[in-house]
């Protein structure tokens, strides 16, 4: 019942906070020389979460218009591309139940107040590029920062997502999706 | 290292008894003494001082989902909820609010403005105080019980409080009339359940706990 090897608690880099993002115009990383990146390759990018066969829980905040919900976020991967991610309270209460599937969100529960299409929607799109799901055409790697990030961008038509690991701490730090090259969401 | 097996290995055999409990339930054939006696004991509970292990269990995963914490009551209405396992965090009650605090953030709510945590509120505190089973309004209640303990149903009446749970188990112990585990069922049949151990009864409890800046 209880075995605590197989859940991976995350301590370290925890909270994870999902912010959804304004628009915003600048864009850092204009001017930067990307390499393409074999899609074949794509298990090297040192990024376990979408990969963990484990059963991940993370402490975590999620902020929208003013409001802000906190509790643990659950992942368990159920198949090669199928999710299965729920929030529940430090109390247990569940507060979304959703099934992630090749990039499809499938709502099993969720509470009235978040069920609503445009944050099912975002969510859908969150954990889309949180777990690394988003189609893309091709690949980039790029260097930032004086080389103390390296990053890969995934293209897919005018949509961009970025990952941006910090060498020195060997983990992905911060996801970005960006529309041609302005934030999105 | 012993000491934790010894833990483990108790904490299995408690599981091992509660779940045969709960098959070995019959009714309670004389509800109004049943109802008395449990108001009069809870009444002489001042303060209960105990540790917890909360299980999370959700039909997708094989293992339950386990935090554990220190939880502090005093009467008439302060509770304080201590995670330490997996993550530290902590909840306290007091009449009219609700102190959260994670790592160094502090964050509090009004009991009235925010329903979903003064159900919370009203679920926990009317648990231990035993006024939750008065609640005819809100709750429809059975009574059971075996040697050991008694167990009470609620199953919420209210529409909202209907689309998050399915019903409300606990547990009292006959010995000292205290609560030994709360089990929350939601509507998918997924379950929380808050067992406490080590409960002393009566102790006293300095009420800076029930403050969250100190």
């Amino acid at each position: 019942m209880i075995n605590s090897t197989s859940i991976n608690k995350l301590k370290t880099g925890v909270p994870l906070f999902i912010i959804f993002l304004l628009f915003g115009c600048s864009n850092p990383y204009k001017n930067i020389t990307k390499t393409e990146f074999s899609a074949e390759n794509i298990s090297e990018i040192p990024y376990s979460l979408p990969k963990s066969e484990k059963t991940l829980i993370y402490k975590t905040s999620i902020g929208f218009y003013q409001r802000n919900i906190s509790g643990l976020l659950i992942i368990k991967k159920t198949d090669k591309q199928n999710y299965r991610i729920a929030l529940t309270t430090q109390f247990g209460l569940k507060i979304f139940d959703f099934a992630l599937k090749e990039g499809d969100l499938e709502v099993v529960y969720c509470i009235e107040y978040l069920n609503k299409n445009s944050l099912i929607s975002t969510f859908e799109d969150d954990f889309n590029l949180l777990l690394m799901q988003n189609k893309f055409e091709q690949i980039y790697t790029f260097q930032k920062d004086e080389q103390k990030y390296k990053g890969w961008v995934f293209q897919s038509g005018k949509m961009n997502y970025y990952y941006l690991m910090s060498k020195e701490k060997n983990q992905i730090e911060k996801i970005e999706q960006r529309k041609r090259n302005a934030k999105k969401i | 290292m012993n000491k934790i097996i010894a833990t483990l290995i108790s904490f299995f055999l408690l599981l091992g008894v509660i779940k045969a409990q709960e098959k070995n339930f019959a009714k309670v054939s004389d509800i109004e003494k049943t109802r008395t006696d449990l108001e009069q004991l809870t009444q002489k509970i001042s303060t209960i001082k105990s540790q917890f292990i909360q299980e999370k269990h959700l039909s997708f995963l094989t293992e339950n989902i386990i935090s554990k914490g220190e939880f502090y009551f005093k009467n008439p209405g302060f509770l304080r909820w201590e995670y330490t396992e997996p993550f530290e965090y902590l909840i306290v009650f007091t009449d009219k609010n609700i102190f959260i605090k994670d790592e160094e953030n502090i964050s509090s709510f009004d009991t009235e403005s925010n329903k979903m945590f003064s159900e919370i509120n009203n679920i926990m505190t009317g648990t231990i105080q035993g006024n939750l089973f008065h609640d005819s309004d809100r709750f429809a209640v059975e009574y059971f019980e075996n040697k050991q303990q008694y167990l009470l149903k609620l199953v919420p009446k209210m529409q909202e409080m209907k689309s998050m749970l399915k019903s409300i188990l606990i547990f009292i112990d006959k010995s000292d009339l205290s609560v030994a585990k709360i089990k929350m069922t939601e509507s998918s049949d997924d379950y929380t359940s808050i067992t406490f151990i080590n409960r002393k009864l009566n102790t006293t409890i300095d009420h800076d706990k029930f403050d969250i800046h100190k």
